[in-house]
């Protein structure tokens, strides 16, 4: 054991040593460490360099806050996580550690340079040395700037953890579970409630975990804790240890990153490395504590130098001793028990320095009984030391006036600038904060959330006092929500409350333009930058946050924010509140993507529907593509081909003989009621009212601004009753937009609408043999043109199914599509496949059926419409009931720009070259005009087509209907495409193809 | 995961310490919505439909929650539905209503075990708390809708369509697994 | 996340059951023929765009399936109220005061 622990100390087990590696080298902790607590403990301070300078630096806090010592984790191939703080990061053997943001090494680095160019990296330095020449923007300035900054290094492998997340209701949370969070807990654990306190700690306890000295009603602070934490568990209050609430959103609800696994040396099955859970509580104590700031100083980053509160920290709660010559630098009385506790432990404390004329003779008398030295009304000016500070250049203070200069031997200095409340998710819900000008820092006012803050987070010092409210605010969420919380009162001695003033830089009779006094550690932020960047002309605190960078690291101002306002204010010559304090946003700490992604990654990342027919499609090697949330099959290759030829010839033998194709994803609705009919008609722009039942038709929906929305092939099953068909895409969408017309428009029809897309698999059957092929399936219905002509529907039996039976063609060809329950949908593909096969059939997939339909002028909707195309630019403007009184659209339509001439119209398009266009490709008039061109529509669809034999495209083209026969120009990057615009059938314009 | 159901059977999906997710037997699934004087439907199904969202009745095999204002979802027995059908069809011109057999649209699992309930916070935002006993609701599961009933404590039905139906019960079986492997 | 109230269910819940459907009391033309173009383009286009209450329309998508309209604060993103579809607009300076 080294000689920086200190044995009965802490909270570590020093039966269970731990190793881990640090850059490679073997160090040796405890069950209990931090990363940082066991380094300190080998007497190692320098962990890290900085973002801009590369200082060197140490860690200068113990918690979550901590802006220097950044690590990377790694825990075997792919897992690796940068910039981890070392102060969080628990040790298990096996850990390896990095530091980060050095090269060669973290003793001897090459972007130490920056440090003393430091001139070039004064605030604004971006935006002043970065400008000129443009021409180095792309190839020197961002690659420079990319290499240099940073943090560390992102991870380059896919991450085999696996992530999760879950919601929790409650009716009080509680974060922060220090003594005034425990005392909520305790007084609203009554009753029934459903009481949750959590914690970003792997225990819980807070400040008590740093304070043993402390004894609560006669039990010393720690078996009071452990007994307290047993009385709440008895109580059902659910505690979350290792579980940061990073932000606070509407209406109480609150997100929370629980970390599993990132202590445990082997990975347990089953087990996600984090979990997301979105908590809506009822009530929310916030009880965060307060987070102690630096003192500014030239020097004030050395390794070695750190708060005092975190080296309380470090030896009660770790066991470990910073430093043993410590130096210490305040303007606040906790600085002081640091101070007294260390000198217990066996340090010599060189001197306690305070920026106040004034302290407690209690203090006084404590130093004195522990021969520590004090020099009031002083400040400190300098350190020194390169890798770990060697010594504090100190002076006195008379009259505003800094005197003689004189140095303090040191190993360590422990400063404390007082104490700022932890306001982070107060200031999510958009609270109020107002100024306290005793306490020189913000305090929670207002929130119009559920929400109160309890103990030190709202200036409370002391265990005494956060107890007190503690339990005050468990009491009062408890009575808002209807039930008398448990009265308890507690007797804190040994307790240490205390106060201090709150500084700017601190005074020096050093050059202040060459001072290097740190306001944000993590950014390379100082003084000077600060009060340059008012000088240059910033006035807002948002502008010189921005223009500095003080608190937008991944520490969010946690220790910089108070300092930054004060020294902004004194710049401005203002008052703090009325220079403000830049917002803070969530997340509290850095949260890894895996966290929010929760379980949606891989296979879970979004729902992937599937057909009964995609398990056959996938056994006959289909490839898939996406539509909507389907996975469809597009094609069907055979060995050796590639898509154009498997769809060449999925086409060539459909309309040569037959072809089945799943259409299972088509959306459905089905239309009932004794006002069905006039539902139909006012819905969609074809007149419904003549239609028999048993028979069907091409139905087309456009929005009441007159655009296309949808369309499909609509069944009368009965007089009340319609079997509507939606694209594949569009289900969801008309369902809502029908929903919204019958409900709030129309309340008074009767009619209702039920979603019947997955009652029923739908397998068609096109091409000249389908009839012959269906007919011996078929029960119930001749498949003759007389008694089940084109647009019939029927419902029978089809291979021993119940079946809806529709004789509908989307290709040109004769075609069926047969329609059974969704269970039965592979067995009626597999009885066609098999009635099939004397006919030569093919599967074919979505890319042979756009062949298909486009070969005969069939529009898909959301491909050759956009949302800005009307039934008459489509040129289908025969499915309109023109004598309709109204539908949705009627009135749309007669707008006058879509009455206007020289619309964009569907038209065909043939290119000269007999080469296929590209879709979305823009057409022009006139290939010799200058660039900008004047374009004047695009290709919508274009495909290889065999029945046409040459490539056929269709597009949208002005005033398209009434060029037939012009010749336009498609620009591409090599050269200028010739095209002569024609009809948009291709393929057998009489129909006569339908016939059976 | 994401597999395509090929098989309708009732069977034991997953089961582990924390809860056990199975699916159910097919049967009869008949979505109803009517408006105004509900005696007549009642008389012809036999049983009250319920008018509070969220409330069930039963009568025999045949099943009925409130889903909305004017919507129920009706389970029976398989060899019921034509009967149902048919007994509503009688009333049809006295109490116009729409009868839709989805009986092929959706498929249910049960999920039961000691922490069932916590399982479905998986994926459900609402608190499962505030479904009573006997009741159940309409709601979704991540993301995907979903009509969940509370049978018991720690016992839930969950219908899905069947497209999203692989997608929910990955998430279950994950559930499971995680929820067994946490020491509480 | 919001919550909302669902005045059909009578419950209030996670905004991942509903979705959003525009401004409410936008009434359509009994008879859309006889408007003008500026009158339709009014029922079209034409939007309110206020910082504070703004009367609008959610549906109960993954639950009761129903529309339904709200009062909601656009600054505070909170509802004021919800109500029925076709009830009246209800007053906003009551919801403002009872908000208080």
């Amino acid at each position: 054991m080294s000689g920086f622990r200190i044995p009965g100390k802490g909270r570590v087990d020093p039966a269970t040593p731990v190793s881990f590696r640090f850059d490679g080298r073997k160090v040796r902790g405890l069950r209990g460490d931090t990363v940082a607590s066991a380094l300190l403990a080998n007497g190692i301070h320098l962990m890290g360099r900085s973002f801009k300078y590369h200082r060197p630096r140490g860690p200068v806090a113990a918690g979550s806050e901590e802006p220097n010592a950044l690590i990377g984790t790694r825990r075997g191939p792919g897992r690796y996580e940068p910039n981890t703080r070392a102060t969080v990061q628990e040790i298990w053997p096996g850990l390896e550690a990095t530091s980060q943001n050095k090269y060669p090494s973290l003793k001897w680095d090459i972007g130490a340079v920056n440090d003393a160019a430091y001139m070039l990296f004064s605030a604004g330095f971006y935006y002043k040395t970065f400008m000129w020449p443009r021409s180095f923007w792309d190839r020197v300035y961002e690659p420079f700037i990319r290499a240099a900054a940073g943090l560390g290094v992102s991870p380059s492998r896919e991450d085999p953890d696996s992530y999760a997340s879950r919601y929790l209701h409650c009716d009080v949370l509680i974060v922060g579970a220090g003594p005034a969070g425990l005392a909520a807990a305790r007084a609203a654990a009554v009753d029934g409630l459903r009481v949750v306190l959590v914690d970003e700690n792997a225990e819980a306890g807070g400040t008590l975990l740093s304070e043993p000295q402390a004894r609560i009603d006669g039990r010393s602070a720690w078996d009071w804790l452990s007994a307290e934490l047993a009385a709440l568990k008895a109580n059902g209050v659910r505690i979350m240890t290792r579980t940061t609430a990073i932000g606070y959103y509407h209406q109480n609800m609150i997100g929370m990153v629980e970390k599993l696994t990132d202590h445990l040396p082997d990975l347990p099955a089953d087990t996600p490395r984090e979990r997301m859970w979105r908590v809506r509580a009822k009530q929310v104590v916030l009880a965060q504590g307060a987070l102690e700031k630096p003192l500014v100083f030239h020097g004030n980053d050395r390794p070695g130098v750190m708060l005092a509160g975190a080296a309380q920290t470090y030896l009660n709660r770790y066991g470990v001793l910073v430093g043993r010559q410590p130096a210490i630098v305040t303007s606040h009385d906790s600085a002081w028990y640091a101070a007294f506790d260390l000198a217990d432990a066996g340090a010599r404390v060189q001197a306690i320095v305070d920026t106040r004329a004034d302290v407690r003779a209690e203090l006084l008398a404590e130093a004195e009984a522990r021969g520590i030295k004090v020099k009031l009304s002083h400040t400190a000016t300098a350190t020194s030391g390169r890798l770990r500070v060697k010594s504090l250049r100190v002076n006195p203070v008379r009259d505003g006036k800094v005197g003689t200069p004189y140095t303090i031997h040191c190993d360590t200095v422990l400063m404390s600038g007082g104490w700022t409340p932890s306001l982070h998710l107060f200031s999510h819900t958009r609270g109020s904060l107002a100024w306290d000008d005793d306490l020189t820092t913000f305090l929670p006012k207002d929130t119009p959330e559920e929400c109160v803050i309890a103990g030190a987070s709202r200036g409370l010092w002391g265990i005494e006092a956060a107890l007190t409210d503690g339990a005050d605010k468990g009491r009062a969420v408890a009575a808002a929500l209807g039930k008398a919380g448990t009265e308890t009162a507690h007797v804190v001695e040994a307790d240490r409350p205390g106060t201090g003033t709150s500084e700017k830089e601190l005074p020096t009779d050093l050059d202040p333009s060459r001072a290097k006094a740190f306001v944000d550690y993590q950014n390379d932020v100082t003084a000077k930058d600060l009060r340059l960047a008012v000088r240059e002309g910033m006035r807002s605190i948002e502008h010189v946050k921005r223009y500095t960078t003080n608190g937008m690291a991944t520490d969010q101002g946690k220790m910089s924010n108070i300092n930054g306002l004060n020294i902004a204010a004194d710049a401005l010559g203002k008052k703090q509140p009325q220079v403000g304090l830049t917002t803070f946003r969530p997340p509290y700490t850095p949260t890894s993507f895996g966290a929010f992604a929760g379980y949606h990654r891989g296979a879970h990342f979004e729902v992937t529907r599937k057909t009964q027919i995609d398990a056959w499609a996938e056994e006959h090697g289909a490839v898939f593509e996406p539509v909507g949330q389907w996975r469809r099959a597009r094609y069907f290759p055979k060995p050796g081909e590639d898509m154009d030829s498997a769809v060449r010839r999925e086409c060539v033998a459909t309309r040569a003989s037959v072809g089945m194709f799943d259409a299972s994803t088509l959306g459905k609705i089905e239309v009932v009621g004794p006002d069905a009919v006039e539902f139909m008609n006012r819905m969609y722009t074809n007149p419904w009212t003549k239609l028999a039942p048993g028979r069907c038709r091409y139905g087309l929906l456009c929005g009441d601004d007159g655009f296309i929305r949808d369309d499909g092939v609509i069944g009368r099953l009965s007089q009340d009753r319609f079997h509507v068909t939606t694209t594949t895409g569009g289900a969801a969408r008309v369902l809502n937009m029908m929903e919204d017309y019958r409900q709030t428009e129309w309340p008074d029809l009767q009619v209702w609408l039920t979603s019947t897309t997955e009652q029923w698999a739908t397998v068609a059957v096109n091409g000249p043999n389908a009839a012959k092929l269906l007919a011996p399936l078929v029960e119930g219905v001749e498949l003759t043109d007389d008694a089940f002509p084109h647009m019939s529907c029927a419902e029978c039996t089809v291979a021993g199914m119940p079946a809806r039976l529709f004789r509908i063609s989307f290709t040109g060809e004769i075609g069926f599509e047969i329609n059974v329950p969704t269970p039965m949908g592979r067995k009626l593909w597999e009885a066609v496949w098999q009635a099939g096969q004397p006919f030569g059939i093919v599967p074919y997939g979505t890319e042979t059926m756009h062949v298909l339909r486009a070969e005969k002028g069939y529009i898909v909707v959301g491909q050759d419409t956009d949302g800005t195309v009307t039934p008459h630019d489509a040129g289908i403007g025969w499915a309109i009931g023109k004598t309709k009184p109204d539908f949705v659209g009627k009135r749309g339509m007669a707008r006058p720009d879509l009455v206007a001439k020289g619309r964009k119209q569907l038209v065909g398009l043939l290119t000269e070259d007999r080469s296929r266009l590209e879709e979305g490709a823009q057409i022009v008039f006139d290939p010799a005009q200058k660039v900008p061109m004047k374009m004047v529509g695009h290709v919508t669809s274009s495909y290889l087509s065999d029945a046409v034999g040459r490539p056929i495209a269709l597009a949208l083209v002005e005033g398209g209907q009434d060029r037939m026969g012009e010749t336009v120009h498609i620009p591409m990057p090599d050269r200028t495409i010739a095209a002569t615009i024609t009809s948009s059938v291709f393929l057998d314009p009489d129909n006569a193809r339908l016939k059976i | 995961m994401n597999a395509p159901l090929h098989s309708f059977e009732p069977s034991v999906l997953i089961e582990t310490a924390a809860a056990r997710v199975s699916r159910a037997a097919p049967g009869a699934r008949l979505s109803l919505q009517a408006r105004g004087d509900l005696p007549p439907l009642n008389a012809a199904l036999g049983l009250d439909l319920p008018t509070r969202i969220g409330r069930r009745a039963r009568a025999g095999a045949l099943e009925a929650i409130c889903l909305g204002p004017e919507e129920w979802m009706l389970h029976a027995p398989e060899a019921q539905a034509v009967e149902i059908l048919s007994a509503c069809a009688e009333v049809y011109a006295s109490r116009p209503r729409s009868l839709v057999d989805v009986s092929g649209r959706e498929t249910t699992f049960v999920i039961d075990g000691p922490r069932a309930a916590e399982l479905l916070t998986l994926g459900c935002a609402r608190d499962i708390d505030g479904i009573a006993v006997g009741e159940g609701r309409r709601t979704a599961f991540d993301g995907v809708t979903v009509i969940l009933w509370r049978d018991g404590e720690t016992s839930f039905r969950m219908d899905c369509w069947h497209s999203f139906a692989p997608h929910v019960q990955h998430l279950l079986e994950i559930g499971c697994r995680e929820l067994a492997a946490e020491t509480i | 996340m919001l919550l909302i109230h669902c005045p059909y269910c009578d419950e209030t819940l996670p905004e991942v059951e509903f979705t959003y459907a525009g401004q409410a009391h936008v009434v359509r033309p009994a008879d859309p023929s006889s408007t003008s173009d500026s009158e339709w383009e009014a029922f079209l286009f034409l939007r309110e765009n206020p910082k504070g209450a703004h009367y609008e329309r959610w549906r109960h998508l993954h639950g009761c399936g129903r529309f339904f309209n709200a009062v909601r604060d656009t600054v505070s993103d909170r509802f004021l109220t919800t109500y029925a579809a076709g009830a009246p607009r209800p007053d906003l300076s009551d919801l403002i005061e009872r908000a208080k």
